[in-house]
């Protein structure tokens, strides 16, 4: 019958002072938005590795998210600024071997910017959705 | 059965050998490597030494043994992966990369018969060409008991004649690929065809340049030399990059781990990978010793694996001087230039 | 013109005073044509040395040897080392120094500058030669070389033969050094970044069939991390040498134990690991070639650091190993870096 339609899977790395407040002033807020969501809380964008974004493209992800406190209000002082070098170059080298580039994203959310945060994740969704599945960097057997 | 064949006639032959896989040298990649066949047409037998040897078909570098489930409270489920079914026929294949895998065979067979290697193994046919130039500058098979003609683990052997092939059979699988290819095909050879053949295999014997004298003293000397410093000093420009072991065809050390495919319910399959003597975690012990623990000893464990353990218990080389380790060591560490010395210690 | 008597000379001169520990150098090999590395412990072993367009390696991983030597030792000799190093090899050197591994005073450089030529590449060299034993390489006037066969000698430009990276070097003469041999002519470059952009020039999907098809080659022997001078970690992530197994190590602690990438030399597990290999680089690599010359499947790996590399100058305005006094590339931030990708 009726073809299920795709429902991406979306990996978000939110820093737990800023963005995964965010997210949860979303949900208390009782804001809407799609639940393709796996929400990871790591406690500064910063400590965010390569190693995990390219994890979550290994084990199935259609789209991975890192968010962060916007610079000058990281918990950490300085962590997002680190995050913001290195998440860049993470950023071009997928892109240089072939990723697709919207399935990799990065965001400032603060605290309070709950509705931003369902903004990104609608956007987000939207795009994946025509993309299909991520099969590139899905683990092969 | 020995017959010939003609260049012309020799893609003919490859087309009617149905039902098999067939392997040949191509050139792809700026790399010649074993690979599938699909067009007999394109076949030309003239190719240097491979980078790596045909033992990655018969022995990959990566196999499933079995696949588990251990779901809660319940007993773990475990499902057999023996290697399917694939009739093969590797094409071109050089005397040295044969005999070492007749070597491979007796370690595959030594008190407990490894199913995943013979599956493959005996469903594998190997069509040889003999080296009428030495495919490489630095071979040296010569030396360690082999010969740029030898018949040692082949099916069939061609010898390249110019505008024919000397076909000698050798087993009766070989006999039948002979044999489908029909009436009219292949023709008997002449007695000068034969006396020419000795004479390009004795001739491929002298161009061979580099060699390892005496090799027969080698195995005693190493025995002795196994706390020498010798070691120290050839090992200084290792890179324990693990190149000389992964393209080596005899070379079989292997690693067993378990490849998880999900948590929960924990599942995943076990597998076995290509390990080398040159890692870091060869016999690392589980409580963190390691008695290798450095280059000297690692560089000592390759060599006396293949010239002296090996020969003791094998009564054989683990060594078919294929030379590929001396043409790819990125530093120039060559076992020929070793075993010299180590001869001259003695 | 670099003269083989003066790097002699420089050799022998510390090695009698008893300067330094010994001198790495270069010496004829024994595989055809090609130069190996030398350790010359005595001042008469400095007539070994060689130096013509086939001593491509990049002899400071042995630097990183001897350190760790040093440390097992208990009383260690704290004599430098002599090191005979071209341009990038000197770069390396400046980012061990940066990264504090080494100090300025454990190395006695012995610059050799390579003028206006570099170092050859043996396949590009077979190929032109049509598969003819090579004897001999050496440096000939006006940027040839002069290659000696078996049929005798013939001169090439040098620009046919040479090392992708040298067609793109941004430093061929020593940027540090205590002794300097050669020219101190900067070679003229228009695109340190050519190679590159052959592949950012492809779309999306051609990039990946590209990536896919070579890094599937791969066959994980690890020479490219072995032959990296910045490879010095003691375990690498993909090895897994330092979880100790105790009696009471329960059964979920081993399964459990997280392993980033697995042993099995498949797609994802190839491509992740040499995306992980060239983000740990960013910043610290000064692409001296070794990790393709290297590769036994000749696979173009160096794109991928040569790509972070620009990307560093471009994004972030940083070059790696002309100064080792700057912090690194990603332990530091300026207030200027682009967000424009950040939401």
């Amino acid at each position: 019958m009726m073809a299920e339609e795709f429902e991406p899977k979306i990996v978000a790395f939110l820093c737990k002072w800023c963005s995964s407040a965010g997210s949860d002033l979303a949900g208390v807020s009782r804001m809407e938005y799609p639940p393709n969501v796996v929400p990871i809380q790591v406690m500064c964008s910063g400590s965010v590795s390569p190693l995990y974004i390219l994890s979550a493209f290994k084990k199935g992800a259609d789209g991975v998210l890192v968010s962060g406190c916007h610079p000058g209000d990281c918990h950490y002082i300085k962590g997002n600024f680190y995050a913001r070098r290195r998440i860049a170059l993470v950023k071009e080298l997928l892109e240089f071997i072939g990723l697709d580039p919207e399935r990799f994203q990065m965001s400032w959310v603060s605290a309070a910017e709950g509705v931003k945060y369902t903004q990104i994740i609608k956007d987000f969704v939207n795009v994946l959705k025509p993309m299909g599945p991520q099969t590139k960097l899905r683990r092969s057997q | 059965m020995e017959k010939t064949l003609t260049k012309k006639s020799f893609p003919k032959w490859l087309k009617k050998l149905d039902g098999y896989t067939l392997y040949a040298p191509l050139f792809k990649d700026d790399v010649w490597s074993y690979q599938v066949a699909d067009n007999p047409e394109k076949i030309e037998l003239n190719h240097p030494n491979t980078v790596q040897a045909p033992k990655k078909i018969i022995y990959p570098q990566r196999e499933i043994f079995f696949e588990f489930t251990s779901p809660e409270g319940e007993h773990p489920e475990i499902k057999e992966v023996l290697p399917e079914d694939n009739p093969s026929i590797i094409l071109g294949v050089r005397p040295c990369d044969a005999k070492a895998l007749t070597l491979l065979d007796k370690v595959f067979n030594d008190g407990y018969k490894d199913e995943y290697y013979w599956k493959r193994r005996e469903s594998t046919v190997l069509i040889g060409l003999a080296c009428v130039v030495p495919p490489s500058p630095n071979c040296f098979c010569t030396s360690v008991d082999g010969s740029p003609h030898s018949k040692d683990g082949f099916d069939i052997l061609m010898t390249d004649m110019g505008d024919r092939y000397y076909m000698e059979s050798l087993t009766k699988t070989g006999d039948k690929l002979i044999d489908s290819g029909g009436k009219g095909l292949f023709t008997n050879p002449t007695a000068k065809d034969k006396k020419e053949l000795q004479k390009i295999h004795a001739d491929s014997e002298t161009k061979i340049t580099r060699a390892v004298k005496d090799a027969k003293k080698i195995p005693p000397i190493l025995k002795g030399m196994f706390e020498s410093p010798f070691w120290d000093e050839e090992a200084m420009s290792c890179l324990r990059c693990g190149i000389c072991t992964y393209l080596c065809p005899t070379c079989h050390c292997f690693d067993i781990s378990d490849e998880m495919t999900s948590i929960t319910p924990p599942q995943g399959l076990r597998i076995r990978t290509w390990d080398t003597c040159q890692f870091p975690d060869f016999t690392m012990h589980s409580s963190g010793h390691n008695p290798r623990p450095d280059k000297a000893s690692r560089l000592r464990q390759r060599i006396m694996h293949k010239y002296q353990y090996f020969v003791e218990r094998y009564k054989d080389y683990q060594c078919t001087g294929c030379g590929r380790c001396v043409s790819k060591c990125p530093v120039g560490i060559d076992i020929i230039e070793v075993l010299n010395k180590v001869r001259d210690h003695g | 013109m670099v003269t083989l008597e003066d790097l002699k000379h420089e050799a022998t001169k510390v090695l009698k005073n008893g300067k330094v520990k010994y001198v790495i150098g270069y010496q004829n090999g024994t595989d055809q044509y090609k130069a190996m590395p030398a350790f010359l412990k005595d001042a008469d072993e400095a007539e070994k040395l060689v130096w013509n367009p086939s001593c491509v390696h990049n002899l400071t991983k042995f630097l990183v040897d001897e350190s760790r030597r040093k440390k097992g030792e208990r009383e260690p000799d704290e004599r430098p080392v002599g090191i005979v190093v071209k341009g990038c090899d000197s770069r390396a050197i400046n980012v061990l120094i940066q990264e504090k591994f080494i100090s300025r005073d454990d190395v006695h450089i012995i610059g050799v500058s390579c003028e206006s030529t570099g170092v050859v590449d043996e396949n590009k060299l077979a190929k032109k030669l049509k598969g003819k034993r090579v004897k001999k390489v050496d440096y000939g006037e006006d940027g040839h070389f002069v290659v000696t066969t078996e049929e005798g000698r013939v001169n090439i430009p040098a620009e046919e033969v040479l090392a992708e990276r040298c067609l793109e070097c941004k430093a061929n003469y020593p940027v540090v050094y205590d002794v300097f041999l050669g020219d101190k002519e900067k070679k003229k470059i228009d695109d340190p970044y050519k190679s590159v952009q052959k592949i950012e020039g492809m779309s999306t999907e051609e990039r990946w069939k590209f990536w896919k098809e070579q890094l599937g080659r791969c066959i994980r022997c690890y020479a490219c991390r072995s032959a990296c001078p910045m490879c010095y970690c003691d375990e690498c992530v993909v090895d897994t040498i330092n979880f100790v197994v105790e009696p009471d190590t329960k059964a979920e602690e081993k399964a459990q134990k997280i392993k980033w990438i697995e042993k099995s030399p498949t797609g994802s597990e190839n491509i992740v690991y040499h995306l992980v290999r060239a983000m740990h680089l960013a910043g610290r690599c000064i692409d001296c070639g070794e990790c393709e010359r290297v590769c036994p499947l000749d696979i173009p790996i160096r794109f991928l650091n040569k790509k972070l590399e620009k990307e560093a100058q471009k994004l972030f305005g940083y070059e790696v190993g002309f100064d080792p006094d700057i912090p690194s590339l990603v332990s530091s931030f300026k207030d200027e870096d682009p967000e424009d990708f950040i939401r």
